[in-house]
């Protein structure tokens, strides 16, 4: 029986494998939702999807796209955003 | 109408350099053209560019097929596109910079040559090697060769003397005939 901690529903369980051949529970905090656009709703893609403490060890290109809007509009909304912002002087 | 020909100022849509000017420079193919900012004004690198990744603008500007960065700087300067795109103009530190990696590149280009035949080792090696290949065997060689010299006589003297001049002269006279006799 783990301890009262380990016993909600709202952790992730991750079999390991021992050197013995048994079997042991990790314990992890669920990852974060999927990133989506915000003008379409669409699921982003190129977005990193892992917790603040995995991020930080993680290149700034991986995280997300390195164009304008990138990260936080898919490239079609970006698109028509740039469009109409540089085009309507 | 074909809106994407020589000279005509552009916006990037696409990529990490959307959002900022170019100008077409050349047109490469049905799908792609050749554009540059130039970088010291817009930022934008000289490169390859597909057509549906450019929204073409009103602006054009006249110069010839591919037109250098410093050739088109004039001539943005001579017909006012930085007050019409409200752009700032290049210091003369940035157009240095320009011109600089213009000339590097020029330098990489020559030096990718051997590199193309050596494989993947980096650009400066293989030239490097390639000059010391020719000088070790001139040093080493001699040495050796004195060396083969003096065990050949301490041991199988007459032997080896005797069977080398016996392979040239039979060798020789048997092209000689055989020439002898295509004759
Ligand atoms: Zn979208």
């Amino acid at each position: 029986m783990p301890r009262p901690a380990l016993r909600t529903r709202s952790l992730r369980r991750i079999l390991k494998k021992i050197p013995g051949g048994a079997y042991i529970i990790h314990y992890s905090k669920r990852k974060p939702s999927v990133a989506k656009c915000a003008r379409c709703k669409k699921p982003l893609k190129g977005v990193a999807r892992e917790r603040p403490s995995k991020l930080r060890k993680i290149a700034a290109t991986i995280k997300k796209p390195s164009r304008p809007y990138g990260g936080n509009l898919c490239s079609k909304c970006a698109k028509e955003v740039l469009k109409e912002t540089k085009l309507k002087r | 109408m074909n809106m994407f020909e020589i000279g005509r100022i552009c916006l990037k849509t696409a990529g990490r350099e959307a959002g900022k000017y170019c100008v077409i420079v050349k047109s490469m193919n049905d799908k792609f053209v050749l554009i540059t900012g130039p970088k010291a004004a817009t930022k934008v690198k000289r490169r390859r560019c597909n057509k549906e990744h450019l929204e073409p603008l009103v602006e054009k500007i006249n110069i010839h097929s591919d037109a250098s960065d410093t050739e088109i700087l004039k001539v943005f300067e001579h017909e006012k596109i930085y007050d019409k795109l409200s752009i700032e103009k290049p210091d003369t530190v940035a157009i240095k910079a320009m011109k600089e990696e213009k000339a590097k590149k020029k330098s990489l280009v020559q030096t990718r040559k051997p590199r193309l035949r050596g494989g993947k080792s980096a650009a400066a090696k293989p030239q490097e090697r390639k000059h010391k290949e020719p000088e070790k065997p001139k040093e080493k060689a001699p040495e050796k060769k004195a060396e083969k010299k003096v065990a050949k006589k301490h041991k199988p003297e007459k032997a080896k003397k005797a069977t080398k001049p016996k392979h040239k002269k039979e060798s020789k006279p048997a092209k000689k005939k055989a020439k002898v006799k295509k004759k």
